[in-house]
């Protein structure tokens, strides 16, 4: 279980960074006062356009970013004071985490499940089990860099979930896949939500978090602005689709204070 | 564990990559040892080039028993005489170039002269010599004139003078110098690798460290593979220790390499200066050289480290790297213009300065346990400080990922 209270991230930014975005003031809200809870068997889904604070969002939960305001527990721990617990039950997957690419699959799951403290049998098991699912079998002895992205993508995955965590974040789970390995990494999603994890994944492809999740937030400008399952977005906004009530959503926040 | 795992993956990314190994430890060893023997091979060279060497020696006015005492000594060079009515500056010109080595010349009348000294305040003639000091054979057959041609003709002409030429000796030193010389072998061939090593390890333990520290952690940074190990529930002092501990061995391994490089390379230098083998330690100094190198090692690895932590690219690292670069080059340099031992003990309390002035001392065989324990307690202090700013700057969300 998830569950982030009133969670508000502020970034400090420096004169290139309020240069570049052409503003004056030094600080950046990227989540404000964000509630949500994501509880074990579901498939909680942040949909939001880019630079809306889903990562960021995500970051915190994963213990890589500590809140400016507000608090998270994942799986029972305080992502500040009890991060080591937390980073114990979760996995994570994010774009700009990568493994190094001079190793092979079958090294680096090796390490990360060395350093989530696994005995060997247990590493064999869930290599066994992942790069079978993940079909990694083939070039599991290859050096990461010499893989394609979809299959550098799919041996993430399998590295991010060695000890088999209970709480799994994806940001952005299947961005740059193809339509194959990217129905693969949703099926399995959808395969450990069904196992009783918690599963939380930002996204904004819409179909995606139309057919994935159980339920979704809508994320804009830093504000959780409507949650919910698909039904209840679509009739809450009175919308034909998702992609409907988002627009209807986003004309209404987007406007809002800018 | 955590610890162990991050050594043993640090270790085999580096071992695994043939490039990397090639590029880190073999390439510059061999490029080492060539440059060290070239510059071995011409030092000696140049030496016995002296040596050998035949002085063309013009004389002015030479006296016809100087001419005698030449052939008696059997002196060895090329020998024009002039007489007073020839001029000099052709001679000087060729001096000056080079061509020529020494030109003597003798006041006119020198015999006469010399002949007709009666009481004091009588007129003393003078022997001029040309040269020129920017001429390695020209100093050199000046140094041999004077010492062995001149010398012998003044004493004959003592001689003639006063029968009794040992009314003038009064006393004698050292008539057997060879005797005279007590010197400890490992000590003299010290003093000049004591001048050059601490310089040398210096500078090769930090550019060791500079290319695997930016690597390991800034190119891991710039790469994000550096955060997925954030995200495994170890301490991040744990990461810092592992990362920090591998690029030790590491850079340890390729400081060996180099000296050991530069020693094979030095072999050829005459005199057996370069010749490592004949330092000689003893068991507690080896302790007292193996200590010192890890703390070293670990300092070098560590600064570099803070740096490249804080850098957001390589480039970026590169620059602010080199500021260090330089403050490490300053300390060792000043080790080898000054002798070794017997410096204030407060030197020894200055990081870095006191890593080079502490191999010296090994080195000479002059170190007391006093300012060996000084600076390994300041390097550890050091080394202290530097692991707990690193270990913070992993805390860091800025400094991790920019936020």
């Amino acid at each position: 279980m998830i569950e982030i209270k009133e969670l508000t991230k502020i970034y400090k930014l420096t004169k290139k960074q309020m240069m570049e975005r052409k503003t004056k003031k030094n600080m950046m809200k990227a989540v404000d006062n964000i509630s949500l809870i994501a509880s074990p068997g579901e498939i909680y889904g942040l949909l939001g356009p880019n630079g809306a604070g889903k990562t960021t969002a995500l970051r915190c939960i994963a213990t890589l970013l500590k809140p400016t305001q507000g608090s998270i527990t994942v799986g029972g721990y305080d992502t500040v004071k009890e991060s080591k617990n937390v980073r114990k039950k979760i996995g994570f997957l994010t774009n700009e985490i990568k493994l190094d690419p001079q190793f092979s699959p079958k090294y680096m799951l090796n390490f990360f499940g060395k350093l989530h403290g696994l005995d060997d049998e247990t590493i064999e098991k869930r290599r066994e089990e992942l790069f079978e699912y993940f079909e990694i079998k083939g070039f599991e002895n290859k050096k990461i860099d010499e893989l394609s992205s979809g299959m550098k993508q799919k041996a993430s995955i399998a590295v991010s979930l060695v000890h088999d965590p209970e709480i799994v974040i994806f940001d952005e789970p299947t961005t740059g896949l193809d339509i194959v390995t990217a129905r693969n990494v949703t099926d399995y999603l959808k395969l450990l939500r069904d196992k009783g994890k918690t599963v939380i994944i930002s996204t904004h492809i819409m179909t995606e978090a139309e057919k994935l999740c159980d339920r979704i937030g809508i994320i804009i400008k830093g504000n959780l602005v409507l949650e919910g399952s698909l039904d209840e977005i679509i009739k809450e906004t009175n919308s034909n689709d998702l992609e409907d009530a988002f627009f209807e959503l986003y004309k209404i926040h987007n406007k809002e204070g800018a | 564990m955590g610890v162990k795992n991050i050594i043993k993956k640090e270790l085999s990314r580096v071992f695994t990559d043939k490039k990397l190994v090639i590029s880190l430890f073999i390439l510059p060893g061999v490029l080492i040892m060539v440059i060290y023997s070239i510059m071995g091979g011409l030092i000696s060279k140049l030496e016995e080039d002296i040596d050998t060497h035949i002085p063309i020696v013009y004389i002015q006015n030479a006296p016809e028993d100087f001419k005698h005492t030449i052939d008696s000594i059997e002196y060895i060079g090329e020998i024009d005489y002039l007489s007073s009515s020839d001029s000099t500056e052709p001679v000087k010109d060729g001096i000056l170039k080079g061509d020529i080595d020494l030109l003597v010349v003798f006041d006119e009348g020198f015999k006469q002269t010399i002949q007709d000294y009666s009481q004091p305040g009588d007129l003393i003639p003078e022997v001029r010599t040309f040269y020129n000091p920017s001429e390695e054979y020209s100093v050199a057959a000046r140094g041999e004139f004077l010492s062995s041609v001149l010398n012998t003709y003044q004493q004959n002409l003592l001689v003639e003078r006063i029968d009794n030429i040992e009314l003038l000796q009064v006393f004698n030193i050292d008539i057997d110098p060879d005797k005279s010389i007590i010197v400890d072998e490992s000590k003299a061939s010290g003093k000049f690798l004591a001048m050059l090593l601490p310089f040398l390890m210096n500078i090769m333990l930090f550019q060791g460290a500079m290319g695997l520290g930016m690597d390991s952690i800034t190119g891991e940074k710039e790469r994000g593979t550096l955060a997925s190990m954030l995200l495994s529930p170890i301490k991040r002092s744990e990461i810092v220790l592992g990362k920090l501990i591998s690029l030790g061995i590491l850079t340890g391994l390729s400081a060996v390499i180099y000296t050991v490089s530069v020693a094979i390379g030095l072999q050829n230098l005459s005199g057996g200066m370069g010749d490592i083998g004949s330092i000689k330690f003893t068991p507690v100094q080896m302790v007292q050289l193996f200590v010192l190198l890890i703390f070293l090692v670990y300092i070098y690895v560590s600064m570099v480290s803070l740096v490249a932590v804080y850098a957001r690219t390589q480039k970026e690292a590169g620059t602010y790297v080199t500021p260090l670069y330089i403050l490490v080059m300053l300390g060792s340099i000043m080790t080898m213009f000054s002798p070794g031992g017997s410096k204030e003990t407060m030197h020894y309390a200055i990081p870095i300065y006191n890593g080079t002035i502490t191999i010296q001392d090994l080195l000479v065989g002059e170190l007391t346990m006093a300012n060996f324990g000084i600076t390994i307690g300041s390097l550890a202090l050091l080394a202290f400080l530097i692991t707990t700013c690193i270990t913070k700057a992993f805390n860091s969300e800025r400094v991790m990922f920019n936020a």
